[in-house]
């Protein structure tokens, strides 16, 4: 088993290997440098070795640190209740879920799937050889962060250790039920599809662990102790059955389909996200268009996909709603709230470039038009004419305008309302630029991300996302904004410079895309 | 009017896939391009469907001595992997495809004739393409591709996903539609392109060559063809 392992972790550190000699390959400015050889350049293949280890060790603490920190130990400042006992609460039951929602074994990972499914390695030497190797990790992992988080919350030493061992035991348990189950049914089921008990009992122990602190009630020390004993009794039962069971072929089998695998990659666009939308199209099989040419092509694409473009920008208009008549409810009931409300909108206007970036649904709207329409388009030649190009890509830019134009019109509005209603502004022009900042913010990264995809067109003919340029320029995009979140600039000045930017950024992005697409947008080979 | 290939480079990194390819392909053919597995038959497609760059030469279409650029208009390509837009029903990519293509469509028929002439059936027609079978999509895919009547078409192993039926309509249907075109095919399979190329061109060591037949008979075209294949 230690050799099979081995050789698992060797595979797996080839391909991280060269996977980071790819990226780096596939940037922009270097790419042209860089030779194919460099797969087999050693002094390079030891670097990337090194930073592919050095990721493997930092993956096994980053993790546990945000998990507790976000999880655990902020919240902690919410509660009135005693803190030792509100950690150890919290902690019990987010194992309990986390347990259901992760079991390792249970998780089609492209390494497995590279391994067992394409290297035919040992399924059962493989399964459990990675599963130990990350339960190990899990212990390593969480004993730093539970002894320094649980010392500042004076919680006493031996729970500090004891807690990874508990998380260990609860994953076993869960891991021998999903075998049972297995055994019983014949039906292994993918993790990240969690069926509706999974959910339920999820959101029952997220409700136990951060509700009943808020009516004091919490987990003590003594129920601790013997829930633990009882997890680490059935863990190690558990464990006896997971590594006595035998049928990992057939379990893996069912598991590692290739759809399951892709769904890992949803962000960089996949068979599974193909899947999924292909669904949709089926019960709109009944639109149909009066429209001629591209126009044609674009409206019937609008209609049959018309759930994934639309359903995420409804409900998050039904979200935007709920918040503001709940802070016009708490406008008008406290005056407080009221003064503090007005005092905040003045400035944070900046903050709102995050938002507006986080609600916009443009990249996986241009992604599932390259999943469904492009990817097969694109290799027909007159589909790229200039012509044809800039015909659909302005159909495009309309649709994509409008889809994110109701959330921003709605939070353009009830900003602009909540301003008025909080006490009002000096400057009455400051509505008007209130709400254009936010519409203007809103187009503009409609047109941002269109004209990326038109530009950087990031996608092969098998969907795989080929350009670190694109990734490079999405990353960008990200941090710009998040660092929006930091400035505090008022209404009138902010917005002025946001209209005039977004109006100066279209301009110059449509122009570029106008002369550029018809070159560039192809599919990558 | 012709397909004239003038000192075609392309190269990926240092390796040289096509060193030299000077060709003419004439209207009123078939050519059936045969080469070894990465003798680069794909790529010498891909520059010529413009997908990549190629890094010296240049390919044109000459036309009573008239030389002039392929435009995208001018080719049609057809890859062994069918892909078709799945949202649209069949009749429906078929409208799209004569609309963008209206004014370079001669003697336009109507869709059911143009499915007539595909073959395809007609509770099949208002089917959605992704209910389709990879045969039928690439049927679909060579109908628009048809319809679009480029003046070059580009064949990567059509037939091999055609059921012996349908393969036999295919080949017959590219007699007929060859004295308008210039059709290049790939292919492995050697019957297929002895049956039904004009000429045969073989890509090798990033050289394209014809293949003469002179006048040996079939067994003995073969082997030539083999041995010329097999020439390091």
């Amino acid at each position: 088993m230690i050799e099979t392992f081995i050789t698992s972790f060797k595979l797996q550190n080839t391909y991280r290997t060269n996977s980071i000699i790819y990226s780096l390959k596939q940037l922009l400015l270097i790419k042209r440098i860089l030779p194919n050889s460099l797969y087999k350049n050693r002094g390079l293949k030891i670097f990337a070795n090194i930073i592919s280890i050095l990721l493997e060790i930092i993956n096994i603490f980053i993790g546990k640190i945000i998990y507790i920190l976000a999880m655990i130990f902020v919240p902690l400042s919410w509660y009135n209740s005693n803190v030792s006992d509100t950690f150890i609460h919290l902690f019990m039951f987010l194992t309990l879920a986390g347990g259901v929602l992760n079991t390792y074994m249970l998780n089609p990972t492209k390494d497995k799937y590279y391994a067992i499914i394409l290297m035919n390695i040992d399924e059962r030497k493989y399964g459990l050889s990675n599963y130990y190797y990350q339960l190990i990790k899990l212990i390593i992992g969480f004993l730093p962060f539970t002894i320094l988080f649980g010392m500042i919350a004076g919680v006493p030493l031996w729970i500090q250790i004891v807690l990874p061992f508990f998380v260990v035991a609860i994953k076993l348990i869960v891991m021998n039920y999903c075998i049972y189950h297995f055994k019983k049914t014949n039906k292994a089921s993918n993790e990240n599809i969690p069926t509706k008990f999974v959910w339920g009992f999820v959101a029952v122990c997220l409700l136990l662990a951060y509700g009943l602190p808020a009516i004091n009630i919490t987990i003590n020390q003594t129920i601790l102790l013997l829930v633990f004993i009882i997890s680490i009794i059935l863990g190690i039962y558990s464990l006896v059955k997971i590594h006595n069971f035998k049928d990992y072929r057939k379990m893996y089998k069912q598991i590692l389909t290739e759809s399951n695998v892709y769904m890992q990659e949803r962000n960089a666009g996949t068979q599974a996200l193909k899947d999924t939308s292909l669904k949709q199209i089926e019960l709109d099989k009944t639109y149909t268009s009066n429209k001629s040419g591209f126009a044609y092509f674009h409206d019937l694409f609008v209609k049959r996909h018309r759930k994934i473009l639309t359903t995420a920008v409804k409900k998050q208009s039904v979200v935007i709603l709920v918040i503001f008549i709940a802070m016009i409810i708490g406008i008008s009931v406290n005056d407080n709230f009221k003064s503090k409300t007005n005092e905040i909108l003045m400035v944070y206007l900046p903050y709102f470039v995050f938002i507006m970036y986080c609600i916009n649904r443009s990249s996986s709207v241009t992604q599932a038009m390259f999943m469904n329409c492009d990817h097969s388009m694109l290799t027909y030649r007159i589909y790229r004419t200039p012509k044809v190009i800039l015909g659909i890509f302005k159909e495009r830019l309309k649709t994509l305008i409008t889809i994110n134009l109701l959330p921003a019109t709605l939070i353009g509005l009830g900003l602009a309302l909540l301003l008025y209603l909080s006490g009002g502004t000096d400057n009455s022009l400051n509505y008007l630029i209130l709400f254009v900042s936010i519409i203007s913010m809103s187009i503009f990264f409609s047109v941002h991300y269109l004209v990326m995809y038109y530009l950087l067109q990031p996608y092969n003919v098998s969907t795989e996302m080929k350009s670190s340029t694109y990734k490079v320029v999405q990353g960008l995009t990200y941090i710009v904004c998040w660092y929006m979140i930091q400035i505090r600039l008022p209404i009138f000045s902010f917005g002025i410079a946001t209209i005039v930017f977004c109006i100066a950024y279209c301009l110059i992005s449509l122009f570029l895309a106008y002369k550029y697409a018809p070159k560039t947008f192809k599919l990558r080979v | 009017m012709k397909l004239v290939v003038r000192n075609l480079k392309k190269s990926f990194e240092k390796k040289e896939v096509l060193k030299d390819i000077n060709f003419e392909f004439e209207k009123g053919k078939i050519y059936g391009l045969l080469g070894r597995n990465g003798a680069g038959k794909t790529t010498f497609f891909n520059c010529l469907n413009e997908d990549i760059d190629i890094n010296e030469g240049e390919f044109y279409i000459e036309d009573n001595n008239n030389k002039r650029k392929m435009e995208a208009e001018d080719i049609g390509y057809v890859l062994s992997t069918p892909n078709v837009p799945e949202f649209l029903t069949a009749r429906e990519f078929l409208k799209f495809f004569i609309d963008i293509n209206q004014k370079r469509i001669k003697d336009l028929k109507t869709i059911d004739e143009y499915f007539d002439f595909m073959k395809i059936e007609e509770e099949d027609r208002d089917r959605l393409l992704k209910d389709y079978s990879h045969g039928m999509k690439n049927k679909m895919q060579m109908l628009v591709n048809i319809i679009a009547n480029p003046n070059v078409l580009l064949l990567d192993e059509p037939l091999t996903s055609f059921d012996v039926v349908v393969s036999e309509e295919m080949k017959q249907m590219l007699r007929e539609i060859k004295q308008n075109h210039i059709i290049i095919f790939s292919t492995h399979i050697m019957e297929l392109a002895l049956d039904l190329c004009d000429e045969i061109v073989i890509l090798n060591k990033g050289v394209l060559e014809e293949v003469d037949k002179n006048n040996l008979n079939n067994e003995q075209f073969k082997n030539k063809i083999i041995e010329a294949l097999k020439e390091e």
